[in-house]
């Protein structure tokens, strides 16, 4: 059984029309694609804050919405909870008093989620008594993210909850969201126009396009597609590796990918040990032998799995363990004769990764 | 315009007669008598009993009418911010004409439907027994309808002001539409209800033209402030007696700021506390 099916068909009064149906199983799903693409419109009709002219939303087994049969469960009833991109905490109330207002409504007890719990999770201890207005862009989205898991909800929906942050903050809340996801094991649809989010946090993912799903699957399958992206006119993919391990040798950070180690930049002894490591894809050399002699400190080796043209350049992508992508000149695929299957090495440079918590 | 009031007192009078009623039915007065009021010998110093009715009277009048317009301007200003149907235009324009009719002509609608021959007076005063017009009833009702528009206009405003996203969230955690306009909506309203209910109060205690139609100028049951100074500028040597009333209504109005200031002030250290 799936555990959310969506589908639905409405023209919105500007001229833009939504047609889309998915399933999912996975635990935590991103729906992926450049502003305007429908995304939001999508979270507003599962939550039921828009009605479509036909639709079906189907959560596990319960109903949600299905035109066919005249069927819409009021929003109240839904048990969808909805983190904003802007919070939207009630500004009229404490902390505390914006927590307790879905957990005071809340009707199914699925999960216990308690606030001592959520508290202790979001770490906003220190903030119970004080109203939104004097809480910082991350304090807010935590607080909200506490609230909305306070109402029990069976299904979490969140409209970029990253969007408005800056990069550091991003990753520290997105860590605390994935804290969460996994301490209440709640079914989880995640929007975002980032790929660094799509690769690090989702299991599965819906990339969208003018209104239309273009690809569905694994982050590394779906945003392997140039094709629907649209990399004509956007950065092209982004490179994110989890690090499977990080020790300090000899003052030096390094990083384990299976059995290669990557050398890490420094960073301030106090914090905490990163997770990944973010790089762009220009920032990624292609050697058919190792080489000695070069300044980049990281030799990876790796098998060309796709080879897909870009806008101006050609992306390659290398599996090392995970799936990296490197950008080259079409010059380059020839000179190299690169194809899929092709053994490769990946020179980069310390200084072009950037840590991730 | 001076020569014009006089006509007007004396098609009233004229009205009265025609309508059947005359200054003798127009029962207890609610306001308090003359009698009474000169029980206090110290206030008595200050203002005479006369200016004491009209303080009182006034005062009523405009209280009575802020409150009971208070609840009908929040629906109608909530659905003017948040409606999107196409026939919103009509109530806008039904809440507005008091605002832009010259107030006497306000009155004299007024008068000619709850008059006790008139289509809602008849109904008053057949079902229930109740006759609004020349008395101080009638009074609140002028205000009522003149001071709407204002009340409306600013309700309004706020609402449009409130994210109605953060009544989507509140619905998503699980509160129906009426819960939702109770503890989000209407809270964060709030600066929006007192500052259109203090507008609506002065405007009341501004109101002349639209009460001396429908509730006349009785000494003690419907001359309110405006109507007494009115009536006294008009005496030989009025001009100088009315300065008091004068005075008054201007303290009138100031401390509905300042009561409206103090209120807001006490919100805004609550939620910085």
């Amino acid at each position: 059984m799936n555990l959310l099916d969506f589908q639905c068909c409405h023209d919105f009064s500007d001229h833009f029309r939504l047609g889309v149906a998915f399933s999912t199983q996975h635990r935590f799903t991103t729906i992926f694609g450049p502003s305007g693409a429908g995304k939001t419109s999508i979270l507003s009709i599962i939550a039921g804050f828009v009605r479509p002219a036909q639709g079906l939303v189907r959560l596990e087994n319960r109903t949600l919405l299905d035109t066919a049969r005249g069927l819409s469960v009021p929003v109240k009833h839904r048990s969808v909870g909805v983190v904003f991109q802007d919070a939207l905490l009630f500004p009229h109330l404490t902390v505390e008093a914006n927590l307790r207002y879905g957990q005071r409504r809340r009707k199914g007890q699925k999960r216990a989620v308690g606030l001592a719990r959520v508290v202790e999770v979001l770490e906003i201890g220190n903030l119970l008594k004080r109203y939104p207005r004097n809480l910082s862009g991350g304090e807010k989205q935590r607080v909200a993210m506490g609230r909305t898991l306070l109402s029990g909800p069976e299904l979490l929906l969140m409209d970029e909850p990253m969007a408005s942050l800056d990069t550091p903050l991003k990753s520290r809340i997105l860590a605390y969201l994935e804290r969460a996801v996994d301490e209440w094991d709640i079914p989880t649809l995640y929007v975002t126009h980032s790929q660094a989010e799509v690769r690090r946090a989702a299991d599965w993912v819906v990339v969208m396009e003018n209104g239309q799903v273009v690809a569905t699957g694994s982050p590394e399958d779906a945003l392997g597609q140039p094709q629907p992206l649209g990399w004509r006119n956007s950065t092209g993919p982004v490179n994110l590796v989890r690090l499977d391990r990080v020790e300090l040798v000899d003052g030096q950070l390094k990083g384990r990918i299976g059995s290669q180690v990557l050398s890490l930049p420094p960073r301030a002894p106090s914090s905490a040990m990163p997770r990944f490591v973010q790089f762009s894809p220009s920032d990624v050399l292609l050697s058919r032998q190792d080489v000695e002699g070069v300044s980049a400190r990281n030799h990876l080796r790796g098998r060309v799995c796709r080879i897909a043209p870009g806008a101006d350049g050609v992306f390659v992508a290398i599996d090392i363990g995970q799936i990296i992508w490197s950008e080259v000149t079409p010059a380059a695929v020839a000179e190299l004769n690169l194809q899929p299957g092709s053994d490769i090495v990946c020179l980069v440079k310390t200084h072009g990764l950037s840590l991730v918590d | 315009m001076e020569a014009a009031l006089p006509v007007l007192a004396r098609y009233l009078h004229a009205f009265r007669l025609q309508h059947g009623f005359s200054n003798q039915e127009y029962g207890p007065a609610i306001a308090g008598s003359a009698s009474e009021v000169a029980e206090g010998q110290l206030l008595d110093s200050l203002l005479t009993a006369g200016e004491w009715q009209a303080l009182r009277l006034s005062f009523l009048v405009a209280t009575c009418a802020s409150l009971f317009s208070l609840p009908f301007a929040v629906a109608v200003g909530y659905f003017l911010a948040r409606s999107k149907s196409r026939g919103r235009w009509l109530l806008e324009v039904a809440v507005n004409v008091p605002l832009v009719l010259p107030p006497v002509v306000v009155g004299y609608l007024l008068l000619v439907c709850f008059s006790p021959r008139g289509p809602v007076g008849m109904v008053l005063a057949d079902w229930f027994g109740v006759r609004l017009v020349f008395t101080w009833w009638g009074a609140v009702l002028a205000s009522t309808v003149v001071s709407f528009p204002l009340m409306v206009r600013a309700i309004r405003l706020t609402f449009q002001g409130i994210d109605p996203r953060l009544e989507m969230a509140a619905q998503s955690l699980g509160a129906g539409p009426l819960g939702t306009f109770w503890s989000v909506t209407l809270p964060l309203a709030r600066r929006g209800l007192i500052a259109g209910c203090v507008l609506g109060f002065a405007r009341s205690l501004g109101e002349f033209g639209a009460t001396i139609m429908v509730a006349g100028n009785i000494e003690g049951q419907t001359r309110t402030i405006p109507l007494a100074i009115y009536t006294l500028a008009n005496q030989p040597g009025g001009i100088e007696k009315s300065w008091r009333l004068v005075a008054l209504a201007v303290a009138l109005a100031c401390v509905a700021l300042a009561v409206s200031e103090w209120l807001e002030r006490r919100r805004a250290t609550d939620e910085s506390a």
